[in-house]
This record gives C-alpha cells, structure tokens and sequence, in this order.
C-alpha cells in the first residue's frame, strides 16, 4: 500500500474517532452530569452535615467525618435488635434475597409450562407478563385493596367464607405478616421477568438431548434434573444476580405497600426518611452508601463463587 | 342432552392424564392469579361508594356507573380532582423524554457499535453502572445539585417538569443506549460500506440506511423510555409539590392516603394509568419481550 493510502486511512480514522465523540458526547454529558457525577457526589455528601437550611450552599457544609455513619448504624431503625425487631440492614436482605429466590422459582415453573407447545401460547405469554409491565403505582393500590383489612376485603372474605381464618386480618399492617406478603407481591410481580430470560435459554437447549435421554429410558423428572436444569444453570445464576440488585436498590414497592412500617422498613426507604422527612441529608446519604456497600459485597461473593461454581 | 354431556366427560377423560392435568392446573392458577387484580381493578372503578364501603365485597358491579370517575374529571363534582390535568402532566412528562432518549441514544449507539475510539470501553461501563446505583442514593446530590444550580441560573427545580424530564432522561439514557447499541450491532456493516462508498455521509448512512433497517428497535426503545417515565414515582414525589403539577402516579397515591379512602376513584385513576401501558403492550409485544430481557425496563 502506498504512503498516502496509509495516511489517507489513519486520517480516516481519526476523523471517525471525532465524529464518534460528537455523537455520543450529548448522551455522555447527561449520563456523567446527573448519574456518575452525583454517585461520586453522595459520598461527599455522606461526610458531611448537610440540611435543607445549608443546601443551598452545599460546598461549604460542615466535614463530620464519620458521624453520620455512625449516627446510621446506632439508629434503632437500623439496627438489629431482636426477633421481633431486626432492623432495616437486615431486613433488607432477608426481603431481597426471599423475593429475588421466588420469583425465579415461579418464573422456572411458568417458563416450562409455556415452553411447552399448545393452542394460544402466545396469549398466555402476553398475559403471563401483564405484572412486571404495569405501573408498579396501580399494581401496588390494587393488591392493597384486595388485602383490605376489614372483613370486606376480598381476601378477607374468602378466608372467613373458607374457615380459614377466624377474624379478618391486617396484612400489609402486621409485624412479620406484612414481609412474607410483600415478599409473595415482589415474587408475583417480579416472576415474568426471570421467566423470559429462563423461556429464552429453554428454546436453545438441543432437542436432541431429550431425545437420548427418551431412548435411555429416563422419565421426566429425571431429564429435568440432568439436562434442563444444567443447561439453566448460567442464566439461573445471571438472573438472580440482576434481580437481586434490581430488588436491594427498590423503594416503590415497599413505600406504596406498607410505607416501610411494620417491619418492612428497608435501606432505601430509610434512606428516603432520613433525607426527605428529617431532611439530613448527611445521614441519608450514608444509609445509601451502606446499602450500596452491603450490596457491592454480597455481589463480588456471589460472582467469586457462585458464577465460577456454574462456569466449571 | 345426557348423551352430549357423557361425550364430553367422555372425551375429557381421555384427553386427560396426569401430566395434562397437572399442566392445567397450574395454568390456571397462573391465569387467575394473574388476571383477578386487573379484573379488581377496572371492576372496582365502576363502583358506587355504597358498593365500596359494604360489608361484603361486590364481585361484580351492579352496572358500569360512573361516580368514580365523575370526581375524576367532571368539575362539577364536589371533590373534583382534575385528573385530565395530571395526565396531561405526565403526557408532557414521558413524550419528551421518550423523544430526546431515542435521538440522543441513537447517536451515540451508532458511535459505540461502529466506530473504535479511546475511552470506548470505560464510557461504555461507566454508563453501564447506573444498574448498580439505587435511585435513592442519586437523588439526594442530584437534588442538592440542582437546587444550587437553580439557585445561580433563577429557574425553580420544584414542580418544575423540564427539570423531571432531566432527570429521566439520565436513567433511561443508558437503557436506551445499551439496548441500541446491541441492535446495531447485529446490522452488518457491509451494507453501510456500501453506501459510504456511493458518497453518503456517514449521516446520511445513519439516515438513510442504519434507521430504515431498525424501526424494530426504536419502537421498542421509544415505548421503554415511554414507560419508565410514564410509572416513574420517586424523583416526581420528590421534585413535585403542587397538585397541579402532579404527574399520575403522585396524584394516585395522594388520593389513596386521603382521610376519606375511596378506593373506587384510586382503581379508576389506576385503570386510567394502567390501560394505556396494556394496549401499547399487546399492540407492540412481539418488539417488547425481546427487550424486557435486555434490561428495558430496570426493576
């Protein structure tokens, strides 16, 4: 090639590079100005005491080093005390971790029974995912209804109609009652998404595997076992791991179901309360950041260990 | 009569096995479990308040009245909430934001799926971590941020709803961005070297060639983003204060925890909200469920 072709190339190229760079800076300004900018920001912000009658001048906020950290972890709102108490740190776990496991667990089961081919499939799919695409707002108020605590719930009524229960209950508003419920809610409404991502490796997993198996003489169960779940194991583990951020960082749910009381106060929402009701914004943006934390741990443990166990 | 009955026993009981059984079972359970709350909803909006306050819950409305959603939109009512302005709200809300999404992620998709520049890869995982970060932790600097820069420039942050669409615009951005750059890339480039080669710019060829080859995506992207804002609940029950500012999911929650519960004008405003997304689901899935597994919709 000749000198000028290369130049002309490496001209080319370089024209190219500016162009990209034009092209993505508006998207690459937003993101960085209002996402990347603000993340490195709260910690900033975490060191400091900062209210709503020094926010206009945030800059010159006062450094407190750890004391809003330290404010967080002594707050009895925090705090592991007990059973019958255990605190938004470990709430927050317990909810992430039950209502991540359910729904995938669901969404396996509705992903087999819809990968089985039969009349109207395609309906079924459709509306098999009407939970996870309707407005978490309406979603929550419809349940919180259904759930109504007086005897004219429907809940209610069909539990007393059943004999099931004797009076009517409380169920969003009972200590211990209300996490195992919202937990079910998240799992209903949060299945349809693991059961795309389960269906969509379903439908690539070789027919001619079952097929063996069949001459072997395995039954259904036994195919379940030793080939579907084995070809499931990589994206079983991916989508637990996208929900389960997906959940530790969600304040909606648990806001518009129970607003955080009864023992479903989790981080977010605390953290919420700390900036937007007590407005110390210091103290809510440590809580975000031991969220955070909590959530960057248990992830780097999972990716260590679970993700390089599926990948042998 | 008899005879046709015993057939269709007949029939069922030889269709049916165990595992058939055992199929349908749990398919209706999925459907019930599934449809009843949506069911609940548009049924309860058709309720009169004596049909809501009863002893025992009416599960099928004595006919479709409308008081429910006479309190809604009809200002003659004595507690009359103008829900046609928070509609409008959020209309004014989730357009612009789908709108300037889509254009902006289309460009710099385009750049990041074709072209090979430096910091590729970092700008690509720093948008990336967005996944990672909790609304709640961004919008406590994101408001002090704003209210300082609101401060200097003279604009209101508050019930601002340019500054909303801001907002959305950096947590769809990236969605929008990652699910582009991924269709772009299936798109081969020979046929973009092909017009480049006949004298398009390379506009033109994003114009012209790349656009026309991914309406699939864009209409699944532009309803995504559509989306988000459209449910978005906690930047607007943060940024929002004056009820005629209120985008739908804020007013829906204010009538809720209003001291006198009316749950037949939540579940109408509720159906209001919910249908629109329904229909757009139904009309468009065979784009959407692709995307959902791409991450549309972060949640």
């Amino acid at each position: 090639m000749s000198v000028s072709g290369v130049k002309k190339r490496s001209s080319r190229r370089a024209q190219e590079a500016r162009l990209a760079w034009i092209l993505i800076s508006p998207t690459a300004l937003i993101v960085f100005a209002l996402v990347i900018f603000p993340a490195i920001f709260s910690i900033w912000v975490s060191f400091h005491d900062v209210g709503l009658h020094n926010l206009n001048d945030v800059f010159h906020t006062p450094f407190v080093g750890f004391e809003n950290y330290k404010k967080v972890i002594d707050d009895y709102a925090f705090k592991f005390q007990g059973w019958n108490n255990w605190g938004a740190a470990v709430t927050t776990v317990v909810y992430s971790f039950a209502s991540t496991t359910m729904a995938i667990l669901i969404g396996l089961i509705a992903s087999l029974v819809l990968n089985r081919p039969f009349k109207g499939r395609g309906v079924f799919r459709a509306i098999f995912l009407f939970p996870y695409v309707a407005p978490i707002v309406s979603i929550a108020f419809v349940w919180r209804w259904i759930l109504d605590p007086r005897p004219s719930g429907v809940v209610n009524d069909i539990l007393l109609n059943l004999s099931l229960i004797d009076s009517p209950k409380a169920y969003l508003a009972t200590r211990g009652l209300s996490l195992i419920i919202v937990i079910l809610l998240d799992a209903w409404r949060y299945f349809p998404f693991c059961m795309l991502m389960i269906l969509a490796r379903l439908q690539a997993i070789d027919a001619t595997l079952y097929e063996a198996a069949k001459v072997d003489g395995a039954n259904a169960i036994q195919q379940f076992f030793n080939i579907t779940l084995p070809e499931l194991r990589y994206v079983l583990g991916a989508t637990f791991l996208l929900r389960l951020m997906w959940t530790f960082n969600k304040f909606d749910d648990i806001f518009l179901y129970t607003g955080g009381g009864f023992g479903t106060k989790v981080l977010p929402v605390l953290t919420y309360e700390f900036s937007f009701r007590l407005y110390d914004f210091g103290r809510g943006a440590a809580t975000a950041m031991i969220l955070l934390l909590i959530l960057v741990m248990f992830m780097l443990v999972y990716v260590k260990i679970v993700m390089q166990k599926v990948e042998d | 009569m008899t005879n046709e009955k015993k057939n269709l026993i007949g029939h069922l009981a030889a269709w049916i096995n165990w595992k058939r059984f055992l199929f349908s079972v749990v398919l209706i359970f999925f459907l019930t479990s599934i449809i009843f709350p949506f069911y609940w909803m548009v049924s309860s909006s058709f309720k009169t308040r004596a049909e809501i306050g009863g002893r025992e819950p009416v599960y099928v409305p004595g006919g479709l009245k409308l008081d429910a959603y006479r309190e809604l939109f009809d200002p003659n009512h004595p507690s009359y909430q103008n829900f046609g302005r928070n509609i409008l709200n959020t209309l004014k809300v989730s357009i612009p934001t789908a709108i300037i999404a889509v254009v902006l992620a289309v460009l710099g998709s385009y750049a990041i799926a074709r072209f090979h520049f430096k910091g590729k890869n970092f700008l690509l995982n720093s948008i990336l971590m967005v996944y990672l970060f909790p609304g709640v932790l961004l919008i406590i600097p994101l408001f002090a941020m704003l209210s300082q820069i609101g401060e200097k420039l003279g604009f209101p942050i508050q019930d601002n709803l340019a500054v909303l669409v801001f907002t959305y615009l950096a947590q769809t951005l990236p969605v929008a961005l990652y699910m582009l750059t991924n269709y772009f890339r299936t798109i081969p480039d020979e046929i973009e070297q092909a017009a480049l080669i006949d004298g398009c710019s390379r506009l033109g060829v994003i114009w012209r060639v790349t656009l026309p080859l991914s309406i699939p995506a864009l209409i699944s992207v532009s309803i995504y983003t559509f989306m988000i804002a459209w449910n978005e609940f906690l930047y607007a029950l943060i940024f929002l204060n004056d009820r005629f500012m209120f985008t739908m999911p804020i007013k829906i929650n204010t009538i809720f925890n209003d001291p006198t519960p009316r749950p037949n004008v939540v579940m109408a405003a509720s159906t209001i909200m919910t249908v629109p997304i329904i229909i757009l689901f139904l009309a468009l899935e065979k784009y959407l469920a692709e995307g959902l597994t791409a991450g549309g919709v972060k949640g």
